[in-house]
C-alpha cells in the first residue's frame, strides 16, 4: 500500500481538501447529501477518461482525441440501439471494443508511424468530430433505451453507481501502474525511451498499449455520457479531453512523462469539479468557471515548478538559516 | 611570462545548499597566461565553484577581485561583460542553428540599423574556426556535427568573445585523442596571449600534460592550493581521495581458453565492416580506437540494435541472430551504453526500477511484478557495490556519476548476463568510482563472465584488457595481447586516420 499512497499524493490531496473546505465554508448547500452524490456523478465521466489520458502522459504522450471520441462513440451506440436494434448487453461491450480499437489505430500510427501523439490525436480530435456528424445527418439521437439510464443514475446501498465505477477503475489502474510489468514499462518508456530500448523493452508496443487503454476508458466515459442523457450526440464531450488532461496535470503528472501517480489524477479531477460545483451553487456564469479552471491549472503546475523557491521562502519566513543547517549536517558526515 | 598580479582572485568563496556546504572558504588565484587545473572527486564542490565564477549563482560569502578590484558577478551576462567565458559540461549549443549562429548566440554582430549583420557573423565565425584549425563550415547546422565537433563549437563561442578568462568543465569528456590534442594546442595558444584558463577534468593524464597550477578540492574545501608548478599524478590522486589509494588498476587475469562468442565478417549500415573477433570465458577484450572509429557501432551490431547486413555471431558454438535488443538480452548479452544519462538511466526511478529494468519478464508472473524480490535484490546490490544507500529511497538523478554508473552495471548483474559490453564505463566518474568499476570487472571475470571493454582512456584500456582489438574505420585492424602494447602504440595505432590529414600520412 505504501507504494500506491506515496508522497506524490500529498500535494494533490491537500489541494483537494483546501478547495473543498473553502467551498464548504462559503457555500451552504455544498455539504448537502444530495449535492455530494451529485458531485460524484459530475466527476465520474471526466475522472474515468482521465485515467487513460494520464497513462498516455506517463508514457510521455498526450491524448487530445478523447472529447471527440466520446461524441463518436455515443453516436455509434445510438445507432446500434435505435436503428440497428442490437440489445444493450451486446451494444455496450461493442462500444468498449470500438473504443479500444480507435485507440489502437491512434497508437499504431503514433508509435510505428513515428508521428508525435500531439499531432495524431489532434487529427483524431478533428476527424472523430466530423465522423460523429456523419451519423443521422448530424442530429442527436434521443430516447435510446430505458435500460440505459440506470447505468448512470442507479444506486447501490444508496450510493450512486458511478462511484463504484470510479473505485473499480482507479483501483485497477493503480494496481497496473504500481504492481505490473506493463505499468513499470509505461513509466520506463516515459522516463527515458532510449534507455528503454536498450533494456529490451518494446517501446512502440508499450506506447500503443497506452492509447488502447485511453480508447477503452474513453468508451467507458462515452457509455456513461449516453446513459446520463439517454441519447447520442455529435456535440457531446466538447473540451472533455482538455479537462481530462487538466485533471492529470493538477494531480501532478509530468507532461515530460515518467512521473506521477494515477490516484492523484482522481484528486485532480475532484479538485476541478469541486470548484466548478462551488461556482455553480453560487450561480457563477460559465465564463467565470472557465477562467477559474485556467487559473487552477496554472497554479497547480506553478506550485510544482516553484517548489524549491517556495520551500526556500518558507525557510526564510520561519527563520531557519540554511547555512547553519547544512554545516551541522556536514559535521555528522 | 607570468606577471606577479593575478587577473582574478577568488577569496573565501562559501556557498551552501540545503543540507550541504558545497564550497567552504575556497580561494583560487588565476594568473594571466596560465592554465589552472581545478580538480577533485565528484561532489567535491567543483561544479558549485564554476557556477559561482560564471555568474549562474551568487556565493553566500567571499570576495571576488578582478585586477585587484572587488567586483560582483551578478549574472551570466555580467560574467560575459567581465570577459569570462564558460564552456559547460552540458552543451549549451542549439542543435538546429548553424555553427556561426551558435558562436555568436546572444551576441550577434549588428549593422547600424540593428539588423543582424549575417556577412559578419559568418566571416567572423570562419575566422575563429580557422584560427582553431577546425575544418567546419560556419553554415553547417550544428546538430549534424559529431559530438567532438560540437564541443569545439562550444569553445569557439568562448574564443569569439575574446574572453580573458575561460572556464572549461570536462572539455574532453566527449573528444577523441586527436581532438584532445587539437584542443590542448588551442589552449596553449590562448595561454601565450595571456588568457587565464580554468581547466576542470577527471583525466589526470591530460592534467599532467597541460596544466600549470592546480587547486584540489575535497568536501568543499581546498586541500591543495594553487601556485604549485610541479604536478605529480599520484600526489594529486591522494590529495583528491584523501588517502593513498594503492593500485590504480587492480587487474586480475581470469581469461580461459573457452570461446563463448565469435563474430565473423559483421557488417552494418552504420559503418561496421568485416568485423571478426572471438571472446573467451573470463576475458576482457578491449576495443581501442578514436571516437567515431566504429567501436560503439560494433557494440550496437552485437546487441541487435543495428541490423546486420552481413556476418554471423556465434554464441557458445551456436549461430544466433538477434533481431532486437531483447533477443540479445535473453541470450545473456548486456550493454552498458556510452552515455548513461541519455541511454542508460531512468531518472524517474529509484535504484530498484533501474536495476530490474532489463529483467521485468523474469521478475513477474502473469504480468505481476514480484516487488519483494526486487527490493531485496536491489538492497543486496547496493550493499555489494557500495552504492550510496540514498539510492533506495531517492530517484537516481540525485546520485553522483559514479553511483549512477554502478547502478547501470548492477542492472546486468541482476539479469545474470554472461557477456557484458561496457562502453566508456568510467567516463566522467571520479577515481574512487573508477577503481570500483575495475574491481567489478574483476569480480565478473572471476565468475566466468566475459567483457568487451570500450574506452578512450588508453591507460585504462591497456591495464584492464587481456587482449586489445584496435578499431579503425569500422573494422578491427588487428588484435593483440594487451601486454604487447604500450600507450604510445595504442595512440599511434588508433589515431592513424589517413583521411583527416592526407599530407601528413606521406610525411
Amino acid at each position: 500500500m505504501k507504494r500506491i499512497f506515496d508522497t506524490q499524493l500529498i500535494g494533490p490531496f491537500a489541494a483537494m481538501v483546501i478547495v473543498a473546505l473553502i467551498v464548504a465554508l462559503t457555500t451552504e448547500r455544498f455539504l448537502n447529501p444530495g449535492n455530494l452524490s451529485n458531485l460524484s456523478l459530475q466527476v465520474s465521466i471526466v475522472a474515468l477518461i482521465a485515467i487513460g489520458s494520464t497513462i498516455v502522459i506517463f508514457a510521455a504522450g498526450i491524448d487530445l482525441s478523447s472529447g471527440s471520441m466520446v461524441a463518436l462513440l455515443t453516436m455509434i451506440l445510438a445507432q446500434l440501439l435505435k436503428f440497428i436494434g442490437i440489445p444493450l448487453v451486446l451494444a455496450l461491450p461493442l462500444i468498449l471494443f470500438f473504443g479500444g480499437l480507435l485507440g489502437l489505430f491512434i497508437g499504431l500510427i503514433t508509435a510505428y508511424g513515428r508521428i508525435p501523439s500531439f499531432i495524431t490525436t489532434l487529427a483524431a480530435l478533428i476527424a472523430f468530430r466530423g465522423l460523429a456528424l456523419t451519423f443521422n445527418n448530424g442530429s442527436p439521437i434521443f430516447s435510446l433505451d430505458p435500460a440505459l439510464e440506470p447505468i448512470f443514475y442507479g444506486k447501490l446501498f444508496g450510493v450512486p453507481l458511478p462511484f463504484f465505477y470510479l473505485v473499480f477503475f482507479y483501483a485497477l489502474a493503480a494496481f497496473t501502474m504500481n504492481f505490473t510489468k506493463l505499468g513499470r514499462e509505461i513509466y520506463a518508456v516515459g522516463g527515458n525511451p532510449a534507455a528503454a530500448v536498450l533494456t529490451g523493452i518494446n517501446v512502440r508496443k508499450v506506447q500503443t498499449t497506452t492509447f488502447v487503454i485511453a480508447g477503452f476508458m474513453t468508451a467507458v466515459g462515452a457509455i456513461l455520457m449516453s446513459a446520463r442523457l439517454n441519447s447520442g450526440s455529435p456535440n457531446y464531450g466538447q473540451t472533455l479531453e482538455l479537462q481530462a488532461i487538466a485533471a492529470a496535470v493538477v494531480g501532478g503528472a509530468s507532461l515530460a512523462g515518467g512521473r506521477g501517480n494515477i490516484l492523484a489524477t482522481l484528486m485532480g479531477a475532484m479538485t476541478i469539479v469541486i470548484v466548478q460545483n462551488g461556482l455553480n451553487l453560487n450561480a457563477a456564469p460559465s465564463s467565470v468557471q472557465n477562467i477559474v479552471l485556467g487559473l487552477i491549472i496554472l497554479l497547480a503546475v506553478g506550485i510544482d515548478m516553484w517548489r524549491a523557491e517556495i520551500s526556500a521562502l518558507m525557510g526564510r519566513i520561519f527563520g531557519r538559516s540554511s547555512s547553519q543547517q547544512s554545516s551541522s549536517i556536514k559535521k555528522e558526515a | 611570462m607570468t606577471p606577479a598580479t593575478p587577473l582574478w582572485e577568488f577569496v573565501d568563496i562559501t556557498k551552501a545548499y540545503p543540507g550541504v556546504l558545497a564550497n567552504d572558504k575556497v580561494c583560487i588565484r588565476l594568473m594571466p597566461g596560465s592554465i589552472h587545473g581545478l580538480l577533485g572527486e565528484n561532489g567535491c564542490g567543483k561544479s558549485t565553484m564554476i557556477k559561482t565564477l560564471s555568474g549562474v549563482q551568487q556565493p553566500d560569502s567571499g570576495q571576488i577581485l578582478y585586477n585587484g578590484k572587488s567586483v560582483t558577478i551578478s549574472d551570466p551576462q555580467a560574467a560575459r561583460d567581465l570577459g569570462i567565458a564558460t564552456v559547460f559540461q552540458e552543451f549549451s549549443i542549439v542543435p538546429t542553428l548553424s555553427v556561426g549562429e551558435n558562436i555568436f548566440l546572444g551576441n550577434m554582430p549588428r549593422s547600424r540599423f540593428g539588423v543582424i549583420d549575417w556577412a559578419r557573423v559568418y566571416d567572423e565565425a570562419a575566422r575563429v574556426l580557422a584560427e582553431m584549425d577546425v575544418d567546419v563550415s560556419p553554415e553547417t547546422i550544428t546538430g549534424t556535427l559529431s559530438v567532438g565537433e560540437q564541443q569545439l563549437v562550444e569553445i569557439a563561442k568562448a574564443i569569439a568573445m575574446d574572453a580573458r578568462m575561460i572556464i572549461l568543465d570536462e572539455p574532453t569528456a566527449a573528444l577523441g585523442e586527436d581532438e584532445i590534442e587539437r584542443l590542448h594546442q588551442l589552449l596553449r595558444n590562448m595561454r601565450e596571449r595571456g588568457t587565464a584558463i580554468l581547466y576542470v577534468s577527471h583525466r589526470l593524464d591530460e592534467v599532467e600534460r597541460i596544466v600549470d597550477e592546480v587547486t584540489i578540492l575535497r568536501n568543499g574545501c581546498v586541500v591543495r592550493a594553487s601556485g604549485e608548478t610541479k604536478i605529480n599524478v599520484s600526489e594529486i590522486v591522494s590529495a583528491m581521495v584523501g588517502e593513498d589509494i594503492g593500485e590504480h588498476y587492480p587487474k586480475e587475469r581470469n581469461a580461459t581458453d573457452g570461446i563463448v562468442l565469435e563474430a565473423s565478417g559483421l557488417a552494418t549500415k552504420s559503418g561496421v565492416k568485416d568485423v571478426s573477433f572471438s571472446l573467451c570465458r573470463g576475458e576482457v577484450l578491449g576495443l581501442g580506437g578514436v571516437l567515431g572509429s566504429g567501436r560503439t557501432e560494433i557494440a550496437r551490431a552485437l546487441f541487435g540494435t543495428d541490423e546486420l547486413i552481413a556476418g554471423q555471431v556465434t554464441l557458445n558454438g551456436k549461430p544466433v541472430h538477434f533481431r532486437r535488443e531483447i533477443d540479445a538480452i535473453r541470450a545473456g548479452l548486456a550493454l552498458v551504453p556510452e552515455n548513461r544519462k541519455f541511454d542508460g538511466l531512468f531518472f524517474n526511478f529509484r535504484a530498484s526500477g533501474n536495476v530490474t529494468a532489463a529483467s521485468l519478464g523474469e521478475l513477474s508472473r502473469f504480468g505481476i511484478l514480484n516487488l519483494k524480490v526486487e527490493d531485496q535484490a536491489t538492497h543486496n546490490l547496493i550493499r555489494d557495490l557500495e552504492i550510496s544507500t540514498q539510492a533506495e529511497e531517492k530517484t537516481v538523478n540525485f546520485l553522483s556519476g559514479g553511483n549512477q554508473q554502478k547502478i547501470v552495471i548492477a542492472r546486468w548483474l541482476f539479469s545474470a548476463s554472461d557477456i557484458l559490453i561496457l562502453d566508456e564505463p568510467t567516463q566522467g566518474i571520479d577515481i574512487g568510482a573508477k577503481i570500483a568499476v575495475y574491481k567489478l570487472i574483476n569480480r565478473l571475470t572471476r565468475a566466468g563472465k566475459s567483457i568487451i571493454l570500450i574506452s578512450s582512456d588508453h591507460d585504462e584500456l591497456l591495464a584492464m584488457s587481456d587482449r586489445i582489438a584496435v578499431v579503425q574505420h569500422g573494422t578491427i585492424a588487428r588484435t593483440v595481447d594487451a601486454s604487447e602494447l604500450t600507450h604510445d602504440d595504442l595512440v599511434r595505432a588508433s589515431a592513424d586516420i589517413p583521411h583527416s590529414k592526407p599530407e601528413e600520412a606521406f610525411a
